[in-house]
């Protein structure tokens, strides 16, 4: 965990100095060092889904709780994945990745055994059984029952498969969003643009009997551009991201994410320095709601509520927020980027009203944080591969639309900020002490925008935010995101325009 | 398995292909990592796991390919897949591969006590310091405690006869914990990283700076927006180093995507800064004996009294620069393409102790925290989130917290006045002790 450091990142980079252990510590080592187990993330294996005997799968089961326990699972998953990066309208680099692993995880009480293999024989997946039992030692076991194929609702729908895309289209889309993205000012220098895609197949088996097997297809298309003006420069961006097949390009353009990306860069070179003091923020609709994902979302997630140190432990049914706020993670939103059919635990996925109306209704579990708070399964069990056990994370985590007009929200406010896009931020789950970086922000004066402002930090406490809320706009939309918790998952934040009073927004010079 | 043997082999085999050149990159090890809270384990993962990466060029366009399953037919499927590839990418007669043969000889990468150090004593360390944590009234809760530790082998084989490995060992322990006052809460963590398992540090010293870091921070106030000096703790470093570390990438300098792309000789900050990237210290967690793409790893100065002295570059940027490699490829494992980055990448120290930097302070906050993004290395910017302590007449008044600093990169540097002599080299990211003297403190 580091409690510093759960954080959205803003691009995808390579893990930096530190892993980070569930729920406990973070350990700073060379990067490269413990990269190989620990940051190897984009790459994928095979699209056929594994067909595993099931009698190995019951075999490996029985053996991860012969010396105790009360729940055994075994994960296999294969990934095949393709990244290709364009900077300075060339195409630099082609990456492909197969990768494919099994892990077996036993839990007896409130421990956890875990062991993966990057070979699925039967003799490595016992070896994990064993190795993971360690926990268990002297315990009562379980009976396991024999795993027997189960169905999950299914909420991707796939036009034209990954598998089926020529090469040549997936260049062709980064050639039109470079194209797209210097046509639009002269002050656009470059384009970095990388498009990435994977099938992920999992095949999920339990000791209470669960089989599962399926296969995700992944769409993540990123572009930043370089503006560059007489003083300054800034590097801007966009991103799309479903999970769904190629047409997400019918449905989306390159040329349109390139544009955006541009026109952030352009007018970002006009930024002046941003006040610093406690202003009133509004936040357009879409990847804002990464603020709520931070300084709410993960104070949500359940492991913490078990240690008693999160923010928001022993405040189920009370009022946490202001009347107006209702927040929800939903993994079952047709495509988006959040979600899957069942969690990395084999849970159906489906949505969950978190805060209703500002009282707080739920935590996100995964199976064992379910059973250690006696609390039902959420679907929020997930991980980042093989390599990692699955914990509480977010899916598509939004603020619920409320009843102002965004026009209004904005005209209403006399001074302060507005906030068109973040970079990212994170948040210390125990304290609920919260920071953000915007992409692209205006002064407010007189209900109007005026002039950009550089990259300010936004920053507070999360239970002041939810209390301060006191707009929500009917203009509900979301963003793709990368959320980092010593692990990466995929997820996407939303939420209509909002207003938020009284933030501490740091600027590089006192308020005029 | 013979890897070396192997990745001699698998280079003829893509060479076999049609490539012209070819790398392949193996990257073996295994790890084991424990978590504890409140004196039980809660988690034990072990594992062993291998892959090969897979760099081609035909015809001056690269690809690049990675699996770890090492059948021959994922083999084969992967080698055809990045011999496919390399016929979209765009040819850059800058493309191609190092020869360079030699390699940094370098003490101290590889413990091979770590793995006869049995089981319990790990278990039971981990256990250690976060008693030893707890132990402090103020501390309330355990958020965990925990031990990780790492081997790995590296072996690197190249078409230019190039064929080089390396060991290397890492374990780390630490302990987080919550401090708690009334409604208030306040957490802190603190670990251990080193080469060696007799090197890491006391359990004591880990638990106590962990607990001080929670409680210290009870009761912490805000201060008024204004203009003061700020002392940053070695803990903050990375805030000002990793702006500058993506700003000396020679491709984001030869894209102009950096704010230090023309200023090369410049004198860019306070004589007090010199920074240092050292891929040859002894034990060092950085350290290697070279770098992501086979070339030997050196000691560089990156700024020298304030004036910008080098950027990095691997193989192929440095050929579009005109330059030779740094030997700064850097490589995510055997999944990813060299980039660029640094290996012990640090500020050189001064002369002061911390405690003189503060006693010299007459008003500033004493850096603990921070929080975003850093220096933006495009543009220079700065802003952050910020805790610490608030310092009055040389003198620790109070804590406080939901701050914000904010300023430009070279204002920044400019201002450093006075740097300190507590450089820790055990850390690969790191700088002693620093003030600025005025910078934007935001609060009420």
């Amino acid at each position: 965990m580091k409690i510093k450091g759960y954080f959205v990142e803003d691009i995808p980079r390579r893990k930096f100095l530190q892993i980070s252990l569930k729920g406990g510590i973070a350990i700073a080592a060379t990067p490269s060092l413990l990269s190989q187990f620990l940051s190897c993330k984009a790459q994928g294996p095979v699209s056929a889904k594994l067909k595993l005997d099931t009698n190995i799968l019951n075999k490996t089961i029985r053996k991860a709780l012969e010396k105790g326990g009360e729940f055994a699972e075994v994960y296999v998953e294969n990934r095949i994945s393709r990244r290709i990066i364009m900077e300075e309208s060339k195409f630099k680099s082609a990456v492909f990745g197969i990768s494919q692993g099994a892990g077996v995880r036993v839990i007896s009480g409130d421990k956890t055994g875990y062991a993966y293999t990057d070979e699925i024989t039967e003799n490595k997946l016992l070896r994990a059984a064993e190795v993971a039992s360690y926990v268990a030692r002297s315990t009562k076991p379980v009976e396991p029952v024999d795993v027997k194929e189960a169905k999950r609702e299914s909420f991707i729908t796939v036009k034209i498969p990954l598998q089926d895309v020529a090469d040549e289209k997936r260049l062709d889309v980064i050639r039109r969003a470079n194209q797209a993205a210097l046509d639009y000012d002269s002050r656009i220098k470059m384009a970095f643009i990388s498009y990435y895609d994977e099938i992920r197949s999992r095949t999920i088996a339990n000791s209470e009997g669960i089989l599962l097997i399926d296969e995700l297809p992944l769409l993540f298309f990123i572009v930043q551009t370089l503006g560059v003006g007489k003083n300054t420069s800034h590097l801007s961006r966009e991103r799309l991201s479903r999970h769904s097949g190629f047409e997400m390009f019918d449905e989306v353009s390159p040329e349109e994410v390139a544009q955006r990306a541009a026109r952030e860069a352009i007018t970002m070179l006009d930024a002046e320095d941003c006040p610093a003091g406690k202003m009133d923020v509004v936040m357009q609709n879409g990847w804002g709601g990464v603020l709520v994902h931070e300084a709410v979302g993960h104070p949500l997630e359940a492991d913490n509520i078990v240690k008693k140190i999160g923010v928001f432990t022993g405040k189920l049914g009370k009022k946490v927020a202001s009347d107006v706020f209702t927040m929800v993670d939903d993994g079952s939103m047709p495509n988006r980027r959040g979600t899957t059919n069942f969690d990395d635990e084999g849970t159906q996925m489906r949505r969950n009203i978190l805060i209703k109306e500002g009282v707080l209704q739920k935590y996100m579990t995964d199976i064992l944080s379910a059973k250690q708070l006696n609390m039902e399964r959420t679907g929020n069990g997930r991980r980042e591969s093989f390599r990692y056990i699955p914990i509480p994370r977010m899916t598509n985590t939004f603020i619920e639309k409320g009843k102002d007009n965004p026009e209004d929200i904005l005209t209403s406010t006399k001074r302060g900020i507005y906030v068109q896009s973040l970079s990212g931020g994170s948040v210390n789950p125990v304290t609920g002490m919260f920071n953000f970086t915007c992409r692209e922000a205006y002064l407010i004066e007189n209900g109007r925008k005026k002039n950009p402002v550089k990259g300010a930090t936004l920053i507070g406490s999360c239970i002041d935010i939810i209390s301060n809320i006191d707009a929500v706009g009917t203009d509900l939309d979301f963003g793709p995101g990368i959320c980092g918790k010593g692990q990466e998952a995929e997820v996407s934040a939303g939420q209509p325009t909002v207003r938020i009073r009284g933030i501490n927004v740091g600027g590089s010079r006192a308020r005029r | 398995m013979d890897y070396k043997i192997l990745a001699e082999q698998l280079v003829k085999k893509c060479m076999q292909k049609g490539t012209d050149e070819a790398e392949v990159y193996i990257d073996t090890g295994r790890n084991l990592s424990i978590e504890v809270r409140n004196g039980e384990i809660e988690t034990v993962q072990e594992a062993s796991a291998h892959g090969v990466g897979f760099r081609v060029f035909v015809e001056k366009r690269m690809s690049f390919s990675s699996c770890n399953d090492f059948s021959d037919s994922a083999i084969e499927k992967a080698i055809s897949s990045a011999v496919e590839m390399a016929k979209k990418t765009t040819s850059d007669e800058n493309n191609g591969l190092p020869d360079d043969k030699r390699i940094t000889k370098i003490e101290g990468l590889y413990d091979p006590q770590i793995q006869q150090v049995p089981m319990e004593k790990k278990i039971s360390l981990a256990k250690r310091v976060e008693e030893l944590a707890m132990k402090d009234s103020r501390i309330t809760k355990s958020a965990g405690a925990g031990y990780s530790e790492t081997e790995r082998e590296v072996f690197l084989a190249n078409s230019k006869d190039l064929s080089k490995s390396y060991k290397e060992s890492a374990c780390s322990f630490g302990v987080s914990v919550v401090a708690e006052k009334g409604e208030q809460k306040s957490s802190g963590w603190e670990f251990c990283s080193r080469r060696y398992f007799a090197d890491l540090k006391p359990a004591e010293e880990v638990a106590l700076k962990a607990a001080k870091e929670a409680y210290s921070m009870l009761d912490s106030r805000m201060v008024k927006t204004q203009e003061a000096s700020v002392i940053f703790d070695p803990d903050v470093a990375r805030a000002i180093l990793g702006g500058i570390l993506a700003a000396v990438n020679g491709e984001r300098v030869l894209q102009g995507a950096s704010f230090l792309a023309k200023k090369m000789n410049q004198k860019i900050g306070s004589e007090l800064i010199t920074i240092i990237d050292d891929g040859t210290h002894t034990k060092g967690l950085g350290s290697k004996p070279f770098d992501g793409e086979g070339v030997p790893t050196q000691k560089r100065v990156i700024i020298e009294k304030g004036v910008l002295k080098g950027f990095m570059y691997n193989t192929i940027v440095a050929k579009h620069a005109g330059v030779k490699s740094t030997g700064n490829a850097s490589r995510g494992g055997y999944t990813s393409l060299p980039g660029i980055g640094a290996h012990n990448f640090y500020m050189d120290k001064g002369t002061y102790s911390q405690e003189e930097i503060i006693k010299a302070t007459k008003k500033g906050l004493f850096l603990k925290g921070i929080t975003g993004y850093g220096i933006n290395p495009v543009n220079g910017n700065f802003s952050g989130g910020a805790s610490g302590f608030w310092v009055e007449n040389g003198k620790i008044m109070f804590p406080v917290k939901g701050l914000t600093i904010a300023g430009n990169a070279f204002e920044m540097f400019n201002n450093i006045d006075m740097v300190g002599n507590d450089l820790d080299l055990n850390r690969s990211f790191t700088a002693p002790s620093f003030r600025i003297k005025t910078i934007l403190i935001g609060g009420e």
